[in-house]
């Protein structure tokens, strides 16, 4: 409330709109460093939380002792922990994550041919879900709310819970099935042109379709109950004005925040969907090095996953405060 | 036990617990049945494909692909399930630790699980998958540790809704200590949303834990598992699809089980606060007597703003307004008043045209003589959008709060005057700058949240006379204002009624503020208006609640030696059916005839000389009468009740108030929902 | 019952202070309302006096000695404006107000709370019920039993009439009155209506943007304010 009053008691300087940007514009940064310190902290500190040498578990127990000693050596990880914490800085600002165990390839090279493969995926897979999920969010709730339409009420509940908990990477395999064993429509996997895109999008975005549905469906109907859309009808305004003008942009704000999670988390899911689909992006990246125990490999994609996933959050955020300026107050 | 019946009574309930059943079941017995055949090679039928022999086909070692995948249960639901139970019980720590150990650390616990919950589960898998290393075991704790946060923010969330709530301070002050607060008050109030988010966690750390296991991080050779069955029947998707669809359908099977049965619970548990509402018959309705028409022609102006005739509203199971009928000449004020319940606020609505399925009303509103109905066409929106203007009680609410106050008061003018942007806004700035809001111009541009309260009310206001309002309807348009504040939207509304001659209906559940503000007035009770009396009259109402009303509240000419009135038991649930006088429960007059028989709405007895000499007459009187006098500044003369009264014993003597008990046996709860 | 003595009480949440340098008594035996508009700061003061509130300066005083600044004291309590939340829903009401007792055999528990019970003009019996079955006014009755089960020195209720119906009030105000002449309480009892003020309370402070501008005895403070904000408050009142 202070933000408020203050705000109110009239800007010598800056309007009271600009105040609250200034303030959301701190706070959301400040919230961002921490985000990202606590990010680079926890993947440098992933290495030494391994127990035992992380080196020999990943050159295996074959290997002569001065291959792991050099390897040690090369990886720095014989300093002592804050001069070792100081390098991981350092090498992060000059864009230097350190070298592969398993290719002896620098690891911002490795992320960086893989990272736009996944980044497409995830970008197009969101706004396939988005674009169909929020129509029929709105059409299902104004047609269901007090009790109306009981029969459409039923069988979007129950085509969203069980589409919603069907998880992606069996979508992926059911979608290979039908389309590329039994049709063959579309190609199995890899990365070959647009067609190869159809099924790995499609995996990624039926899930969270379902649920943002869902989502939608609830926050449109409880918007539909708020007081200011009484206001609207008493204005009497007509029908589509009121759902389109009124409702809607209240109920996105509100479906927004879980919209932000559910982007992040199919950034995480194309762990899984392109291992199905044999995609090289960062997720089949990750889960290889993981496998042969690549671990600077793995800290460099833990990186990026982490970073992107920060950056989706601010956005979601800075959308949030365009959209509903209240919300800079009051979070 | 009653909660798990109170699941069972819904088809999805028990279709979730059923499913759920059967995979705890294959979970159990599977391995005892199967277990040894499953193990068992045939190398006469390496990789076979489905056959009736094997179902699904054999792996490499010639082993049926079927059993394996039915023995397979066990492990994947033990494993979802240790994971699960690490991160619910983490998740609960976490998340009552500001509950337990105080603000500071609280503090500190939320803002970590803050960061943490902002990244997706299955990327902290990931992480501590590194960390644990690859196996089950490992897996476990990624899964676990990875769902604790999400689950912790929602504990927290929980907690914290209930903490807010006084009892917890009441308890608190009176010397427990955090921990008995937090198990004996908090937790019991949060148990049903813990099991059900428990539930769909099962659900979805099964559906990790398969991914983790198909990805080749979760379950290792020899030992398996559905998502390790998966990623070996990935590779021969070509040749034997089936190999690795059957885990899959049994992974969609179990996690649905889960989820359904967490949806079933949390349905069950809405039911019981929200249900009785969608589900009551519609039969109560049809007994709502009707009640004549409260004014001949006789009397009024020959074109009334408004005329109300026998208008009832009704929703399954209630029928909150039971026949109402008055009305109201150009820039007339009438006052509403009625505790909460009384059916005053659905009156106002029923006249707005606001009332929407499955309320039904009934009865004939005619408006600048134009018959409204629910369906009525662009003509009436355009006559109900330009001439009624509507004020309800919560300004904080009213407005939409993701658009400029100045285009939502545009938009009026916009729609229903084909202005276009710019005048209309023109005219949003010059009606705010009429409900006297300072910069106008600037405020127009601001959103709602910039806006105090009465500012708020204001711009309602102003919102109202957009086009040229001839009835303006507010619903307690400044309970929710600082008493200050209130006279200035009150003396706001008046001025606007005098310039523009605008007709007032008053709604409130304060009879002095109405008195004080409105020329007649309509006592509400229980759907019904008791009494119809001109404001100046109030000294001499005549129906018995209106004169306990008037004694129960203290105002600044209360006789400080005697007790306040008190009128004992509540308003009847407007979902009851009573015959008689629906007031008789509560009413010291009330006799056999008040039980049985329903008092109609009849003129008041011709005024008597002086009130004051009537004997036996009660201190509501004498304390109506004082607050009378201040009313008129001190004026003094009778006042004369030229209204209507609904009762058998009008007028009559009222017995001296007692200190009461309102501990009546029967008493239902007040129609006050929270 | 004792004197409670509010000494330069300050408190300040982030950069707004709600309550600032207020010093108040209660004497003993005596009915103090404190009126004021939402935001005045009246009912921080009370959180303050309880240990609800972080106060920054200041000390609260029972008969000269100081009540302990950190965690709630059992010499005060409060009734809250809301009776839909201040009684735990899954608590039977006996045991809620049991609860507040100090502690007292088992045996005589029951007795003790019948008696707290009649006192607050509800039938014993109802000790068995949860509180879905009270009404509004019933509740609030829980409540009062409940802060007075805890044998406080000084009551302090916080606006307890504004939520309940209009028929309703009259009697929880004339509890009010009957359990101070009977028991002689000491209360601080807060409304934003200066008439419930009048008939309850023996002396009126008015509170205004965190301070206390005018207290004195409530036909003085009523009769002839000195304030411009009291006259204010008074010109206010509607029938006035």
């Amino acid at each position: 409330m202070s933000a408020l009053e203050n705000a109110a008691s009239g800007g010598d300087f800056l309007s009271a709109g600009a105040r609250h940007w200034v303030r959301f514009a701190l706070r959301r940064t400040g919230q961002l460093l921490v985000s990202l310190w606590v990010l680079i902290t926890a993947a440098f500190a992933m290495i030494h939380l391994i127990p035992g040498d992380p080196v020999r578990s990943s050159l295996g127990l074959t290997a002569s002792q001065e291959l792991v000693e050099t390897t040690r050596q090369n990886l720095g990880l014989n300093d002592p922990l804050p001069l070792q914490y100081w390098h991981f800085l350092q090498g992060l600002v000059t864009g230097d994550l350190g070298m592969s165990i398993t290719s002896r390839l620098p690891v911002a090279e490795i992320v960086a041919t893989r990272f736009a493969a996944t980044a497409q995926l995830a970008l197009s897979a969101f706004a396939l879900s988005v674009v169909v999920a929020v129509p029929i969010g709105v059409a299902v709730a104004v047609r269901t709310r007090q009790g109306r339409g009981r029969v459409l009420d039923l069988g979007f509940a129950g085509t969203s819970v069980v589409l919603g908990s069907i998880p992606d990477f069996l979508i992926g395999v059911i979608l290979v099935w039908i389309f590329s064993v039994s049709l063959h429509l579309l190609p199995v996997g890899g990365r070959t042109g647009l067609s190869s895109y159809i099924l790995p999008v499609l995996s990624l975005a039926v899930g969270p379709a379902a649920i943002l549905s869902r989502i939608v469906r609830v926050e449109m109907l409880s918007v539909l109950e708020a007081d200011y859309v009484r206001t609207a009808r008493a204005k009497r305004l007509s029908a589509t004005r009121i759902h389109l003008g009124h409702a809607l942009p209240n109920a996105v704000t509100a479906s927004l925040t879980l919209g932000g999670l559910m982007l992040s988390g199919m950034v995480a899911a194309t762990v899984l969907v392109e291992t199905v689909f044999a995609w090289p992006g960062l997720g089949s990246t990750i889960v290889q090095a993981i496998l042969v125990k690549d671990y600077p490999l793995v800290q460099g994609v833990v990186l990026v996953y982490g970073c992107g996933v920060l950056l989706v959050n601010t956005l979601v955020d800075v959308a949030m405060t365009i959209l509903d300026p209240r919300s800079a107050v009051i979070r | 036990m009653d909660s798990l019946k109170r699941v069972l009574r819904t088809p999805l309930g028990v279709g979730a617990l059923s499913m759920l059943g059967l995979v705890f079941l294959l979970a159990i017995f599977a391995p005892l049945l199967w277990g040894e055949a499953a193990s068992e090679t045939d190398t006469a039928h390496l990789l076979a494909p489905p056959s009736a022999e094997h179902w699904v086909g054999t792996d490499s070692l010639g082993r049926d692909l079927w059993l394996r995948t039915l023995v397979a249960t066990r492990l994947t639901v033990l494993l979802a399930l240790g994971a699960t139970a690490l991160g619910v019980l983490l998740g609960i720590l976490l998340g009552s630790a500001p509950a337990l150990l105080g603000r500071r650390i609280g503090r500190f616990v939320t803002a970590a699980v803050n960061i943490l919950v902002a990244f997706p589960g299955l990327l902290l898998c990931l992480f501590f998958a590194v960390i644990f290393g690859v196996g089950e075991v490992g897996a476990v704790f990624a899964i676990g540790l990875a769902g604790a946060p999400t689950f912790a923010r929602l504990c927290h969330t929980l907690v914290a809704g209930v903490q807010e709530r006084d009892f917890v301070t009441a308890s608190r002050i009176a010397g427990r200590s955090r921990a008995y607060v937090l198990f004996k008050h908090i937790l019991p109030n949060i148990a049903e949303p813990l099991v059900v988010q428990a539930t769909i966690g099962a659900g979805s750390c099964l559906l990790t834990f398969s991914g983790l296991s198909f990805l080749g991080l979760g379950v290792q050779s020899p030992a398996f598992d559905w998502g390790r069955l998966m990623n070996e029947g990935l590779n021969r998707i070509y040749l034997n699809p089936l190999a690795a669809l059957a885990p899959g359908l049994l992974v969609i099977t179990a996690g649905l089980a889960f989820n359904l049965t967490g949806e079933a619970i949390a349905r069950a548990f809405n039911v019981e606060t929200s249900g009785s509402w969608v589900t009551a018959t519609a039969a109560a309705r049809t007994a709502a007597r009707k009640v004549p028409a409260a004014f001949s022609a006789a009397n009024t102006v020959p074109r009334e703003v408004l005329r109300v005739t026998d208008l009832q509203v009704g929703f399954p199971g209630s029928n909150p307004v039971r026949g109402v009928s008055f009305d109201l000449r150009p820039g007339e004020a009438l006052g509403i008043v009625g505790e909460s319940g009384a059916g005053k606020s659905l009156t106002g609505l029923a006249i707005a045209q606001l009332i929407e399925p499955p309320g039904q009303v009934d009865g004939e509103i005619t408006f600048l003589g134009m018959p409204l109905r629910p369906d009525g066409g662009e003509d009436q929106r355009k006559l109900l959008g330009t001439s009624m203007a509507l004020i309800f009680q919560d300004p904080m609410s009213s407005f939409n709060p993701a658009r400029r106050i100045g285009e939502q008061l545009a938009e009026i003018s916009r729609v229903h005057q084909g202005m276009n942007r710019r005048a209309a806004w023109e005219r949003a700035v010059d009606r705010l700058r009429a409900v006297r809001i300072s910069d106008p111009q600037r405020r127009a541009g601001q959103h709602p949240f910039e806006f105090s309260g009465g500012m708020r009310q204001r711009a309602m206001i102003g919102m109202g006379l957009m086009a040229a309002p001839k009835l303006l309807i507010a619903d307690e348009p400044t309970t929710s204002l600082d008493v200050t504040v209130q006279q200035q939207v009150l003396d706001l509304i008046d001025s606007v009624r005098e310039e523009e001659q605008v007709a007032l209906i008053l709604i409130s559940h304060d009879l002095t503020l109405v008195a004080e503000r409105c020329e007649r007035i309509l006592v509400m009770y229980a759907g019904r208006v008791v009494e119809d009396i001109p404001a100046s009259a109030l000294a001499v109402a005549q129906h018995p609640y209106t004169r306990l009303l008037l004694a129960a509240v203290p105002t600044l000419a209360t006789d400080l030696d005697s007790p306040l009135a008190v009128i004992p038991g509540s308003q009847p649930d407007p979902s009851t059916q009573f015959s008689g006088c629906a007031f008789a429960p509560r009413c010291p007059l009330a006799d056999d005839i008040c039980r049985t028989r329903e008092p109609l709405l009849r003129n008041a007895i011709p005024p008597i000389d002086d009130t004051r000499k009537k004997p036996g007459l009660g201190i509501t009187l004498k304390t109506s009468r004082m607050r009378l006098e201040l009313n008129l500044g001190g004026k003094p003369g009778s006042p004369v009740h030229t209204g209507q009264v609904a009762c058998w014993h009008k007028g009559e003597p009222l017995p001296a108030p007692t200190l009461i008990d309102d501990d009546l046996p029967d008493e239902t709860l007040a129609g006050v929902g929270r | 019952m004792s004197t409670l003595r509010f000494e330069n009480i300050t408190v300040r949440f982030g950069s707004v202070t709600a309550v600032n340098d207020v010093t108040l008594e209660v004497p003993n035996g005596a009915v103090v309302g404190l009126v004021g508009e939402s935001g005045s700061g009246k009912t921080t003061l009370a959180r303050a006096a309880v240990g609800l509130a972080p106060m920054q300066v200041g000390r609260v005083l029972l008969d000269g000695v100081p009540v302990s600044r950190h965690g709630p004291a059992r010499q005060l309590q409060m009734v809250f404006q809301d009776p839909y939340s201040s009684l735990d829903p899954r608590m039977r009401i006996g045991d809620t107000i049991a609860e507040a007792l100090p502690e007292v055999a088992r045996a005589e528990r029951e007795g003790q709370v019948n008696r707290l019970l009649e006192l607050v003009h509800l039938n014993p019996a109802r000790a068995k019920d949860y509180p879905a079955r009270l009404s509004g006014g019933q509740r609030q009755r829980v409540a009062i039993a409940r802060a007075l089960a805890a044998r406080p020195a000084v009551l302090v209720a916080d606006e307890i009439t504004s939520a309940l119906d209009v028929s309703i009030q009259g009697s929880i105000l004339n509890l009010v009155r009957t359990l101070q002449r009977e028991l002689g309480l000491t209360m601080l009892f807060i409304s934003h209506n200066l008439a419930v003020l009048r008939y309850v309370a023996q002396r009126v402070a008015v509170m205004k943007d965190g301070g206390i501008v005018e207290e004195g005895p409530t036909a003085q403070v009523l009769g002839t304010p000195r304030d411009p904000y009291t006259k204010e408050l008074l010109a206010a009142i509607p029938g006035r």
